[in-house]
């Protein structure tokens, strides 16, 4: 095969998966095809949509709906009053006390009704803002857990290359984007190869597999590429691979079961995180090097005291939530 | 042993060499497209070295 042909045929892959990844990020809000959308309205209500109009007897019995907060399934909420659109497409239903919206909500129906035909019982996963949801994930993974100062994770990286800015935030960028590849790649092993064949007992090793092939790669590019950051680097490049910051990430996300908009943000919020803390702790440790601190704390000593003064000071962040 | 267990067992070995050999056909073709000339003679001093370290 020619060259252009093999450029157009990876770009064709690509594309493919690109599309892939985008309709399982938007295909989340709900579970089943005759229902089109379901959100919160206002304080008290949750709104949905079904694809084509449902009877107006049906929808309006009570008794078809039971909808409760995800982590209880016993507790059922009461449903006051339901309220169909003119179209007889939406059907709100009004609830008396206020829902708690930071919990996704479940609600099933049953023998969802249209032009009497009989449906089927559905089941949907009422969420909040999706984009607000991701964003959440986002800064918890950089920020409220962040994985140096509260997971105490990848600390022997980040100790060797926070001496000077300029390393730091060369490493802190390859970091995140080994970590963001690695992490894709894992995430679609592990949904699409390692589930279907039962093989999720071998993650662990899949994924270390997985990051080294990544590190060996940014490794063998970097070389070429760039040279002096590279040389900056030195043997911290290839800790990356015994990095457990860059192994749990793949292991949460095959934990959360997350879907790949939400892996990619958590890989990039993590990554990010580094970034911030390689940043913040190679400015202080610059200053130290000013600094007249005794003999016996120069060094990688003082610089554990500071790691654990920014822990403390990361620790106001725990306990926010967002959206 | 139950023969399920087995078919499992060949079955992801076959999957994960699969997977592995696919990576690294990947890994010797960057390697070979991002190659950076190095001197030759560097390479040459190392082997007349005597390498006990």
């Amino acid at each position: 095969m020619s060259l252009p042909r093999l450029k157009g045929l990876f770009y064709s892959i690509l594309a493919t998966l690109l599309l892939l990844f985008c309709s399982q990020g938007f295909a989340a809000g709900s579970s089943d095809r005759f229902i089109q959308k379901s959100a919160f309205k206002g304080k008290n209500d949750i709104a949905i949509t079904f694809a084509a109009p449902v009877d107006e007897a049906w929808a309006k019995d009570v008794s078809n709906y039971r909808v409760y907060e995800e982590p209880d399934p016993d507790i059922r909420l009461e449903i006051s009053s339901i309220t169909l659109s003119p179209d007889h497409k939406t059907v709100v239903l009004h609830f008396d006390e206020e829902l708690n919206q930071g919990q996704p909500h479940i609600v099933t129906i049953k023998g969802i009704t249209s032009q009497g035909k009989n449906l089927g019982t559905a089941m949907v996963k009422v969420k909040k803002l999706y984009l607000g949801f991701l964003f959440s994930i986002f800064i918890g993974a950089m920020l409220i857990h962040n994985f140096v100062f509260t997971k105490y994770l990848g600390l022997c990286v980040f100790f060797g290359t926070s001496q000077k800015k300029s390393t730091a935030v060369g490493m802190g960028v390859t970091f995140t984007i080994v970590m963001v590849v690695s992490a894709m790649m894992s995430w679609f092993l592990y949904q699409f190869v390692l589930k279907p064949f039962h093989l999720d007992y071998l993650q662990i090793i899949v994924f270390i597999g997985l990051v080294s092939l990544s590190v060996q790669a940014v490794d063998t590019i970097l070389r070429k590429v760039n040279p002096a950051l590279f040389k900056a680097f030195g043997v911290y490049l290839v800790l990356v691979i015994a990095n457990c910051i860059i192994l749990a990430v793949p292991l949460i996300l095959a934990d959360n079961e997350y879907n790949a908009a939400e892996s990619f943000m958590l890989a990039l919020g993590a990554g990010l995180g580094f970034l911030v803390a390689l940043f913040l702790m190679s400015s202080v440790r610059e200053r130290l090097e000013l600094a007249n601190v005794p003999p016996t704390y120069r060094g990688l000593p003082i610089a554990f005291v500071v790691a654990g003064l920014f822990a403390l000071a990361f620790l106001g962040f725990s306990g926010m939530s967002i959206f | 042993m139950d023969p399920t267990l087995i078919k499992m067992a060949i079955g992801g070995l076959a999957l994960l060499g699969c997977i592995g050999l696919f990576f690294g056909i990947g890994l010797a073709l960057a390697a070979h497209k991002f190659a950076v000339e190095v001197n030759p003679k560097v390479e040459e001093v190392k082997e007349v070295l005597a390498g006990a370290q």
